[in-house]
């Protein structure tokens, strides 16, 4: 049986299980649109890595991580506060990049997908 | 044209920019080596210049999805924008409610038109010439002099760049944003050449507020 303690102390780690839960399926719902490449999810524990070509895996998670390294920095020299999003592009591929919960969240998409549609998914 | 008109181009660019859109709050244009060619007065040095390091970094492990032309924050105190400008960056801060994307169209057509106008009255592209990094020791010595003093090989890649024009100045600038100017001769004392150093007089390490064993940026100037 369960002490009353327990259950107080089990139930948030139940609520970020369920969070953490709903995220990963909506990613994966995003992972099923059009242009979209891949992403990359990582929080203190463990990293989860979903793209299309295999041989990008290692490419791709390097800068993402580079990614949020460089923005701490830059958001620090400018007191910009705390981030909501952040949007790479490059001549092919475009990176939208965010914090949900302790998750780093980085998606690899076509220059021609909206981000802003799948930041509002992902914050929904 | 001399750097100094081009940078002013650019300078003045940046106010117009600031004008035209009051939510602008600091705006700058780098190079890809780092080299920042203009900014607008209210910026500091250092803040700059851990931001373009930091996206130096970032552009290194760019080529996975071709390149890096732009990178956007939005944070909640505010945002910031860098977008590839022909062979420069732009970056620009702004407050958090700036419509960016209007900033955007804005500085898409205003810059580069800017920058074609000044390749049309200069035909040959400006060299910035890249900064260098050398660690600092000490002059000592009855004729020491105030000359600063690098490697000989550093002197003549410098003369290349300059299309072999001798190398008699350079511009010191600590990592503090301390600047100044002296002239250069090759390192004297055979034990101390080829280690990356930059001999310097006290004199001129007490005006940069530097110390043996520091970093300082070194610029080329030729005669």
């Amino acid at each position: 049986m369960t002490s009353k303690n327990e259950f107080q102390e089990s139930l948030p780690k139940n609520n970020i299980q369920k969070r953490n839960g709903t995220l990963s399926i909506k990613l994966q719902n995003i992972k099923t649109k059009g242009g979209i490449i891949g992403y990359i999810i990582r929080n203190q524990k463990s990293a989860s890595v979903d793209v299309k070509d295999p041989t990008k895996i290692i490419d791709y998670a390097l800068l993402s991580s580079t990614l949020h390294d460089s923005v701490e920095n830059m958001i620090s020299s400018f007191e910009l506060g705390k981030v909501n999003n952040i949007v790479i592009e490059g001549k092919d591929v475009k990176v939208l990049s965010l914090t949900i919960n302790d998750n780093r969240i980085s998606i690899f998409m076509n220059k021609n997908v909206n981000h802003n549609t799948i930041y509002k998914d992902l914050q929904s | 044209m001399s750097e100094e008109i081009y940078v002013n181009a650019l300078k003045n660019t940046l106010t117009e920019i600031k004008n035209i859109s009051p939510d602008v709050k600091y705006s700058f244009i780098f190079t890809e080596d780092g080299t920042i060619v203009a900014r607008d007065e209210d910026v500091e040095n250092m803040s700059l210049k851990k931001a373009v390091y930091s996206f130096q970094n970032l552009m290194e492990k760019a080529d996975s999805i071709g390149g890096l032309n732009a990178l956007s924050i939005n944070a909640e105190k505010g945002k910031l924008y860098i977008s590839r400008v022909n062979d420069m960056y732009l970056a620009i801060t702004t407050s958090a409610n700036a419509d960016v994307a209007y900033l955007r169209s804005i500085v898409n057509v205003i810059v580069p038109t800017i920058l074609k106008l000044l390749k049309t009255v200069a035909p040959t592209p400006l060299k910035f010439m890249p900064s260098q990094q050398f660690v600092v020791d000490i002059l000592t010595g009855l004729f020491a002099g105030d000359s600063a003093q690098v490697d000989e090989e550093r002197l003549m890649e410098w003369a290349n760049l300059f299309d072999g024009k001798d190398i008699n100045e350079i511009e010191i600038e600590s990592f503090r944003g301390k600047k100044t100017v002296c002239n250069v001769k090759k390192i004297s004392d055979s034990k101390l050449q080829g280690k990356g150093l930059i001999l310097l007089s006290e004199k001129t390490c007490r005006a940069l507020e530097i110390e043996k064993g520091d970093f300082v940026k070194v610029k080329p100037r030729a005669s």
